[in-house]
């Protein structure tokens, strides 16, 4: 089983100009299976579908934290509607600002194994799969590798 | 008295290590202002050269007073950065950013009134760095909550830190080695220097009451959200916080009384890091350690050495006879140099490793004024004494005449970059360099005043 059996094929993804409240939009509503319940992460891709970063809800989550938080203990002092009122400030902002660029990949394929230790290693809970092309064909869920796991526990064939 | 000593001096010129030595000097101090280079990396390399090349003996680098490094100062900075490290967790800092808050009643001047005497009282009492890192977070949230432009509060946090920096022994690195090369006690700094810092710092807040008094409006709603916070909820270790206020009064109890007692500053500073660690029941004292700013002790060691090996081979004495040659002996004169030279240096340089080569520096002038007296009459010889006070007062108060003059404006401007309000070079420049004049102009007439008029 390699990455390629696995991956959910690319359907959507966010282009790096695009602005936070677009982007968070799509995060919302993307394709996830067969319904429209959301995904965590989606790739930011140029227009040749190379990949240029990921943008998660938690980096959604960062762009209305001021930094100023990271360095000392306030989140007691914080009032009611702040988060709102910098959501409001942080709309318009674009994605190539607050998305993470070094992003850990996987190849189409790359063994189950590897995809595992990418993962482990790196504590991230999806990667985006290159073909020889460089482009972005897919996205690696790790619930998409338990359900792997499982069915090696239980001998049952892929569905 | 000078040619026959500036012929004496001249033999220096002859010698191949005088060139090598301060070939290295102008190279480190140059990549240093250029910043092409860590600091703490070119210090380290170039004290490396100064052995490899045999300018100084190990030996002279590592346990010389006068070619080396000064262990005073190393273990000062490091046994006090090692307390605040134990005191951060306990919510502290917070407590008291918060309370000076709600004291300003959510009045946007009024606060930063308020926020500049805690900081410049905080900076006389830790190293200025570390105040505004405890103060400017703080300080940003205040402005969100107001919805105020924050860029005021935050040039104000760093004058203020850097004029308050400038009242103690332990306020800010400049007055450690002068402190330590001098042999200077904490309460010398505190008759000295901490009545001038005072007045600078009244004059400070009128300056600001006319730069930014009608400046900073907020709703009263938005006021409310200030009252609301309870400054009660930031202390997260009130067991830990006892432990670490009775350190601190031991600590400063030792320092008034070092001098008493004939102990180094830097005795009392290791004596209290150890027993709050001890305190603090610490099974891993890895991470407290692992916080000590090491760049800034390795840049101290690497600069000691670099600078000893340029007083070795008699460069600083060199530069002192000139400075000598320039006031004519006038020690009035010289005090007003090195006094306006100091603030506008360490505008420009880093004033630590600036006052790294005053130190030696003002030692050979006094070498050169009283030849037959050694040790701490030398040192601390009357005329000597302002000297030593406008080389505190220039080298501090010079650091707010730009953004790149001290330590603590270089976090602020990070600070404030991050928070999306970029402080341009010039911006800085614009507020700090007439808050310098005016803080070197008034001190240097309590100089004349104090030292020359009523010699008191």
């Amino acid at each position: 089983m390699r990455a390629i059996n696995l991956m959910v094929p690319l359907v959507e993804y966010l282009n790096p100009g695009n602005t936070i409240k677009e982007a968070a939009n799509l995060l919302r509503t993307a394709r996830r299976d067969e319904e429209r319940i959301g995904v965590k992460a989606l790739p930011v891709l140029d227009e040749n579908k190379e990949l240029l970063g990921i943008l998660s809800i938690g980096d959604i989550l960062k762009s209305v934290y001021p930094p100023y938080m990271y360095l000392m203990e306030l989140g007691e002092f914080a009032w009611d509607g702040m988060v709102e009122v910098l959501a409001k400030k942080a709309a318009d902002k674009k994605v190539k600002e607050l998305m993470t660029t070094e992003v850990i990949t996987v190849r189409e394929d790359s063994t189950l194994m590897e995809c595992v230790d990418h993962m482990l290693k790196n504590n991230v809970k999806r990667v985006p799969v290159l073909n020889n092309e460089n482009s972005v064909t897919g996205m690696l869920y790790e619930k998409d590798i338990f359900y792997e796991i499982t069915r090696a526990m239980f001998n049952m064939e892929k569905p | 008295m000078t040619l026959e000593t500036v012929t004496k001096a001249e033999v220096f010129f002859l010698n191949l290590p005088f060139w090598i030595a301060t070939a290295i000097f102008i190279a480190a101090y140059a990549l240093i202002v250029s910043e092409k280079i860590h600091k703490t990396v070119v210090a380290l390399f170039a004290a490396g050269l100064m052995l490899v090349l045999k300018v100084l003996e190990q030996n002279e680098a590592f346990h010389v007073e006068e070619f080396g490094v000064d262990w005073n100062v190393i273990i000062l900075l490091i046994s006090m950065m090692v307390i605040i490290n134990l005191m951060r967790p306990t919510g502290v800092f917070e407590y008291i950013a918060i309370k000076s808050a709600k004291l300003g009643k959510g009045k946007p001047f009024r606060i930063m009134v308020i926020f500049a005497i805690v900081t410049a009282v905080l900076s006389a009492l830790l190293d200025n760095v570390t105040t505004v890192l405890l103060i400017t977070p703080v300080t940003l949230l205040i402005a969100d909550a107001l919805d105020v432009d924050p860029v005021p509060y935050l040039l104000s946090c760093a004058f203020a830190s850097n004029i308050g920096g400038t009242a103690t022994l332990i306020g800010d690195p400049p007055n450690i080695m002068i402190a330590s090369k001098a042999q200077l006690s904490f309460m010398d700094f505190i008759y000295n220097l901490t009545p001038i810092v005072i007045v600078l710092m009244v004059t400070y807040i009128v300056i600001i009451k006319l730069i930014w008094g009608k400046k900073l409006l907020t709703r009263d709603e938005l006021k409310q959200r200030i009252m609301n916070m309870n400054e009660k909820e930031a202390i997260k270790d009130p067991v830990m916080l006892t432990k670490s206020i009775v350190v601190l009064g031991i600590v400063l109890t030792g320092f008034i009384f070092h001098g008493m007692l004939h102990f180094q500053p830097a005795t009392v500073a290791l004596f209290g890091a150890g027993l709050l660690l001890l305190l603090s029941r610490t099974h891993e004292p890895h991470h407290v350690l692992a916080e000590v700013e090491w760049p800034t002790i390795f840049f101290f060691m690497g600069l000691f050495i670099i600078v000893g090996g340029v007083v070795k081979v008699g460069l600083i004495k060199w530069m002192s006879l000139q400075i000598l040659d320039l006031t004519q002996g006038n020690m009035f004169a010289t005090s007003m140099v090195v006094m306006w030279f100091s603030a506008f240096a360490s505008a420009i340089v880093d004033n630590i490793p600036y006052v790294a080569t005053m130190n030696p520096l003002i030692v050979d002038m006094a070498r050169q004024l009283w030849p037959d007296l050694s040790g701490v009459q030398l040192l601390q010889h009357p005329d000597l004494m302002p000297l030593w006070w406008s080389l505190a007062l220039g080298a501090c108060l010079g650091g707010n005449g730009s953004a790149i003059g001290a330590s603590a404006n270089v976090i602020v401007v990070g600070m404030s970059e991050k928070a999306g309000r970029r402080i341009s070079f010039f911006k800085f420049m614009a507020y700090g360099m007439p808050i310098m004049i005016i803080t070197v102009m008034i001190s240097s007439v309590y100089i004349w005043l104090r030292y020359y008029v009523l010699g008191i």
